[in-house]
């Protein structure tokens, strides 16, 4: 016998692990489960290995304080060897397992994995889900920048309209009465001990019962769940016509897992590493902050709801949207499995996503803010200029210093919150753009305590020579009738 | 693709990032590639484009407001007046205060960079050197009277008074350089400032120039702009002026 094998045999004598690792290798798991559509659990768990193996080293170099973080996070992309890749490995990692983690939910939501007996498993992975979503969060805010900051604002300001106990759980999250080098130790235990420790527990009770209860059986249409029975069949199921788990079903799933990590490293190469954005500092006006991407849809919502009903929905539908994922198994424990027989499903699941996808896009797309700096910054096109008289002229002048550019663009360049104004003067004749001036309407703010007449005047004038050549300027019934008389 | 090919490749691409040179990336973060604050910006390109370029034009040049990249106007206008008009506005006009302390958002280093990067980028040193210059500023006054007649000699050409149409290529529009709006929104030292400098840019002469062989003197100027500002009204910019007998309202 080598001594290698005698060193093994010595461990082994001890720890006695060898067991129950070749029970758990070799148990056998029904043929159809070895399919490329059970491979996203794995790859979520390869995910997480590589966030914290990241993670682990970027805690190396990062200082959770309010003065150094930022420095450290710039020191990482300039002056470490491959610094930059690491946080960009560790940024994209994280996308991607959010990605993974969700892809992984809807495919057990899908094909019926979370019926009896794995009710528990699907419970831990809605918390395995929503301690993904917080190290998002809270890795977020550790790339303390401006959207990092911001986006902590609005974090504070949901959790402070909890009613009676609000005051006091914006104090706990924060640290304090504001954003702080005490927010950010707080975060950095969350994102570094915390939700990792839990996470880590959570994920090894998730893995325990799935090896102990087996990996869901492929959904056919007709194989219904029953409490009394299912145990059995699915015994029979694995014994009759199983396989190993240890090969047959696990390389596909390092294989996924591999090209998933290729991805994320390709992405990082390609994309870099998030940020950080601008300085944390609440005095720099100059900005325009937004969460990173699977936080987008929230902004949008948050964005469109109407004001009084922004309290209501950022405390009610996060706890609703828990329990009913919570509360999933106990309703629908038994029954279909199959897609085919579970048409409310689908429709949900549909629901949910495309909801997500157009949410998503609107938080992409839509141009929420004004372009603060288009009235100082962005010049206007020379044939404008060109063809002015004085007063015209001196028209933009006053549609840049009054910063009317910021919400509307001319030649492309400009806000996009109003409507471009390049063919205004087909649209408004001179007495309907002198009074949407001063009365505004249709979202646009009244200007007539802003501007004097002069202004207004040469304003007018200015936005009358917004049309193509080609195209007559409008004209109203008014006009039309005086041209009748005249005539 | 099997397992040993699939392997190969990782490893190519772990080499390719470890010895290749990080920069090569497309993902590379380059120095200064984040966001600076905003009053630590003093590079000039950066600082015009964001606070001077909509109303001055991007390169100095055709925006709605006086061109910075005329030499002329460099050359009459000193480092002083550049920086007191960028830092507190001019009074009199649509030029806003830009400086911290006039409740603008530039620093004064970020004025001084504004004020060094005009210079560098427009001023042509000696230009204008002994030409007879009307200054930029003066303390005379100007005779209104005269100025008229030299309105008449000079500016007449192209530019017309009152509520005369002005011919822009077969459509109509009245033009005056003394409509109460137009003398509302533009102060004496601005209209000063532009009769000497001109706009190169958009074809308009400068003093020199006004009446081909004529150079206008720092009188005319001076009265020129004193009989304009006498043109100033009183409550300028009403669109609708007061009804005739008829009940119907008429336009200027």
């Amino acid at each position: 016998m080598s001594r290698l094998k005698e060193v093994y045999n010595w461990f082994e004598r001890r720890l006695q692990l060898e067991g129950p690792i070749k029970e758990a290798a070799l148990h056998p798991v029904p043929r159809n489960t070895a399919s490329w559509w059970y491979v996203f659990g794995s790859a979520a768990m390869t995910l997480l290995m590589l966030q914290i193996a990241t993670g682990i080293l970027l805690a190396i170099i990062y200082v959770p304080s309010g003065g150094e973080a930022w420095k450290t996070l710039d020191q990482l992309n300039h002056q470490l060897y491959l610094g930059w890749f690491l946080r960009a490995m560790h940024g994209w990692g994280s996308n991607f397992m959010v990605a993974v983690v969700l892809i992984h939910m809807a495919q057990v939501f899908m094909f019926g994995a979370y019926k009896f007996p794995r009710e528990l498993t699907w419970i831990l992975g809605v918390f395995l889900l929503l301690m993904t979503l917080g190290m998002a969060f809270t890795g977020q805010v550790l790339r303390f920048d401006q959207d990092a900051y911001w986006g902590l604002g609005i974090g504070a300001s949901i959790v402070s309209r909890v009613p009676l106990i609000g005051g006091p759980l914006v104090h706990l999250l924060l640290g304090g009465p504001i954003i702080a080098g005490a927010t950010l130790s707080r975060f950095f235990a969350l994102h570094v001990f915390v939700i990792p420790g839990l996470m880590l527990l959570f994920a090894g009770l998730h893995v325990w019962m799935v090896l102990k209860l087996g990996i869901n059986e492929w959904p056919m249409p007709g194989r219904v769940v029953r409490r009394e029975t299912y145990i059995q069949e699915y015994n029979e199921m694995a014994h009759k016509d199983g396989v190993p788990f240890v090969p047959d079903a696990l390389w596909k799933d390092l294989f996924f897992s591999a090209g998933i990590l290729v991805a994320v490293a390709v992405c990082a190469l390609l994309f870099g590493p998030y940020g950080p954005g601008g300085q944390p500092d609440p005095t720099i006006i100059q900005t325009a902050p937004k969460p990173d991407f699977f936080f987008l849809w929230l902004f949008a919502v948050l964005s469109y709801l109407p004001p009084e009903m922004e309290t209501p929905f950022v405390l009610i539908a996060p706890a609703i949207g828990i329990l009913v994922l919570l509360a999933l198994p106990f309703v629908a424990g038994v029954g279909e499995k199959s897609w085919h027989r579970r048409p409310v499903a689908v429709l949900v699941l549909i629901t949910v996503a495309v909801s997500w996808g157009i949410f998503t896009h609107l938080g992409v797309h839509t141009p929420w803010s004004p372009v603060m700096d288009a009235w100082s910054g962005d010049p206007l096109p020379q044939k404008l200029v060109h063809s002015e008289t004085a007063l015209e002229r001196q028209g933009a002048v006053v549609f840049q210093a009054k910063q009317c550019r910021n919400c509307h663009s001319v030649g492309g360049l400009g806000g996009q919150r109003g409507p471009a104004l390049d063919d205004v003067a087909t649209r408004l004749t001179e007495d309907q753009l002198i009074r949407q001036v001063l009365q505004g309407g249709g979202n646009m703010p009244a200007y007539g305590k802003n501007l004097s007449p002069p202004e207004v005047n040469a304003l007018v004038r200015f936005l009358e020579t917004l049309k193509p050549a080609n195209r007559p300027a409008a004209v109203d019934a008014s006009q039309e009738a005086q041209a009748q008389l005249g005539k | 693709m099997n397992a040993r090919q699939f392997l190969s490749g990782a490893f190519l691409l772990a080499s390719l990032v470890l010895t290749a040179g990080c920069e090569r990336f497309p993902g590379y973060p380059h120095p200064g590639s984040e966001a600076m604050r905003p009053d630590e910006v003093t590079d000039f390109s950066r600082l015009y484009s964001q606070n001077c370029s909509a109303c001055h034009g991007a390169d100095g040049q055709y925006g709605p407001a006086i061109a910075l990249a005329n030499p002329e106007y460099q050359a009459i206008v000193d480092d002083n007046t550049l920086r007191s008009v960028i830092a507190n506005g001019e009074q009199g006009t649509l030029m806003p205060a830009f400086a911290q302390s006039a409740g603008g958002m530039l620093t004064d280093a970020q004025i001084d960079a504004l004020v060094k990067g005009l210079r560098q980028r427009w001023a042509r040193s000696g230009y204008l050197q002994g030409a007879d210059v009307p200054p930029y500023k003066t303390d005379k006054q100007g005779d209104a009277a005269h100025g008229q007649q030299v309105f008449q000699a000079y500016c007449s050409r192209c530019h017309v008074t009152g509520t005369q149409p002005l011919n822009t290529g077969g459509k109509t529009k009245t033009s005056s350089i003394t409509d109460g709006s137009y003398l509302a929104l533009i102060s004496d030292q601005s209209l000063r400032a532009i009769i000497i400098a001109g706009r190169p840019d958009l074809g308009h002469p400068d003093w020199r120039n006004a009446q081909p062989g004529h150079a206008m003197s720092d009188q005319e100027v001076t009265d020129l702009v004193a009989w304009m500002a006498s043109q100033r009204q009183q409550t300028p910019g009403q669109p609708y002026p007061a009804q005739d007998e008829t009940g119907r309202g008429k336009k200027l």
